[in-house]
């Protein structure tokens, strides 16, 4: 019998593994009302962006479905549109309408800030009493995606945490469950690898053009990277080159073939395990990964990265004996046994296979608990 | 004693799971046995030389290629950044 966890069904047949109203504000402008609103009433989550005013072209729609992908991704019960105007607000509301999931609007234009804030605190009141009324039932582990990361990596990440997490996903691709790595530029030296994973040549393709494209891009700068990444803190973490940390970072994919490519913040089609083009640095990345509809993602650190994201529960699982120490309220998840002791990778990653499903049936992680989350749509073009 | 893992027989690195001194004879584990002496102090995580590098010579991890010696690197010597060049994201090396 496969496995299972307990989650929230929604309308459209996707499991939420937290129940949540999502305040998202449509552009930088109402940040202040969304997260008024927020600490007015509970069970709410604000949802910010630094964008969408200025925005054009690709830029402008990659914003739109990270916002929307945000507001439909299964742990969002329903959702309270914080708008400047109507127009815009309504790109991002025909964008989650599909899910068949409850929409309420707001907008500050034109009666202000103060009636802004006391309508939506009504509207999302009201949302958050319905929602409480859902309850976790047992689903199939197949409804699952789970986004694989790494932040703070130091040499011990491609000895311990990423492996375990690999497995992990492997685990999980076996219960026809999906799977997404993203962080582009971490694929430069290891690209050759994951590509031959891929299940055909048009995906092989697509992959190598997606990192060989973005390297090109950084190289116009006319810079080295190393620096940039690696970061000052991996480098002091003990990774010299791109390379070498791209080699460890890759090991959070497990080895099951490469199903599919996905743009910044693209939901996947189908089950199995895909790679989504975003920029490295965490909060970008898991953004992505929420908005693509990632329910959670499991984050190796090494030297310690404590940033979780805001809608998809974060799970940091780290080997390094001294950031277990020193920052022990960061971490979730130990695997310093892999390195310490000798133990297997799959039984360590066995073992973070079933602590998955149980932060799935709503085990809280450091970062939601301490609230050490942030939200940061990637911006690709200028703004005008 | 510290000790260092080695990931792949091919690699001219080791990876050290304890800091070490200069001097300190270091445990090789994994993929290689014996000791190593170290030539420098080297943190906990960073990488000692296990076999003679000549300078522009392949530096292998896990079997693969992490980067190319800017130098020779004796066996004994920290490996990192003062002595190892990425070939990847070099924007500086070209030329418009």
């Amino acid at each position: 019998m496969s496995a299972t966890f307990l989650g929230y069904p929604r309308e459209n047949g996707s499991i939420g593994v937290r129940n949540w109203v999502g305040v998202i504000s449509i552009m930088d402008n109402c940040n202040p009302v969304t997260r008024a609103i927020c600490a007015a009433v509970e069970g709410t989550l604000p949802i910010t962006t630094l964008f969408v005013r200025g925005q054009y072209g690709r830029d402008l729609e990659i914003t739109y479905n990270a916002l929307a992908g945000m507001g439909r991704n299964p742990n969002i019960a329903s959702v309270l549109l914080v708008g400047l105007e109507e127009m815009t607000t309504e790109e991002v509301a025909k964008r989650i309408r599909p899910t068949g999931k409850r929409i309420e609007v707001i907008n500050l234009q034109p009666d202000g800030t103060i009636n802004a804030v006391a309508n939506g605190t009504r509207k999302a009141m009201r949302l958050a009493i319905q929602a409480s009324g859902v309850r976790r039932t047992s689903c199939p582990v197949s409804a699952l995606t789970i986004g694989v990361e790494c932040g703070g990596s130091d040499t011990t990440s491609g000895l311990s945490c990423n492996p375990a997490i690999g497995r992990m996903a492997d685990r999980l691709v076996d219960d026809d469950g999906t799977v997404i790595i993203s962080e582009t530029s971490e694929f430069f030296g290891a690209e050759h690898l994951f590509a031959a994973r891929a299940t055909d040549e048009k995906v092989r393709k697509e992959f190598v053009d997606k990192v060989v494209g973005f390297e090109q891009d950084a190289m116009k700068m006319g810079l080295d990277i190393r620096g940039t990444n690696p970061t000052p803190d991996n480098i002091r973490g003990g990774l010299t080159t791109i390379e070498e940390k791209a080699l460890g970072a890759m090991a959070k994919a497990g080895t099951r073939p490469l199903v599919g490519v996905l743009d910044y913040g693209e939901a996947p089609k189908r089950k199995g395990m895909h790679f989504m083009a975003t920029p490295a640095p965490a909060v970008e990345s898991m953004t992505a990964l929420a908005a693509g509809g990632c329910q959670m993602i499991f984050f190796g650190t090494g030297v310690g990265n404590p940033i979780g994201n805001m809608v998809s529960p974060t799970v940091k699982v780290s080997g390094n004996v001294n950031t277990l120490r020193s920052m022990p309220e960061n971490i979730d998840y130990d695997v310093s046994e892999l390195i310490e002791k000798g133990s297997k990778v799959t039984d360590v990653g066995d073992r973070l296979y079933v602590y998955a499903l149980e932060v799935a049936s709503g085990t809280r992680t450091s970062s939601e608990v301490l609230d050490q989350r942030e939200t940061g749509i990637s911006r690709f073009g200028p703004t005008i | 004693m510290p000790r260092a893992l080695v990931l792949n027989r091919s690699d001219n690195v080791a990876t050290l799971i304890d800091s070490g001194k200069a001097g300190d004879a270091c445990a090789l584990q994994g993929e290689a046995s014996g000791t190593i002496k170290l030539l420098s102090d080297i943190p906990f995580g960073h990488k000692v030389c296990v076999k003679e590098t000549a300078a522009g010579a392949d530096v292998l991890k896990y079997g693969q290629l992490v980067g190319k010696a800017s130098k020779a690197i004796k066996p004994g010597e920290h490996v990192h950044v003062h002595n190892v060049e990425s070939a990847r994201g070099r924007g500086d090396q070209t030329r418009s």
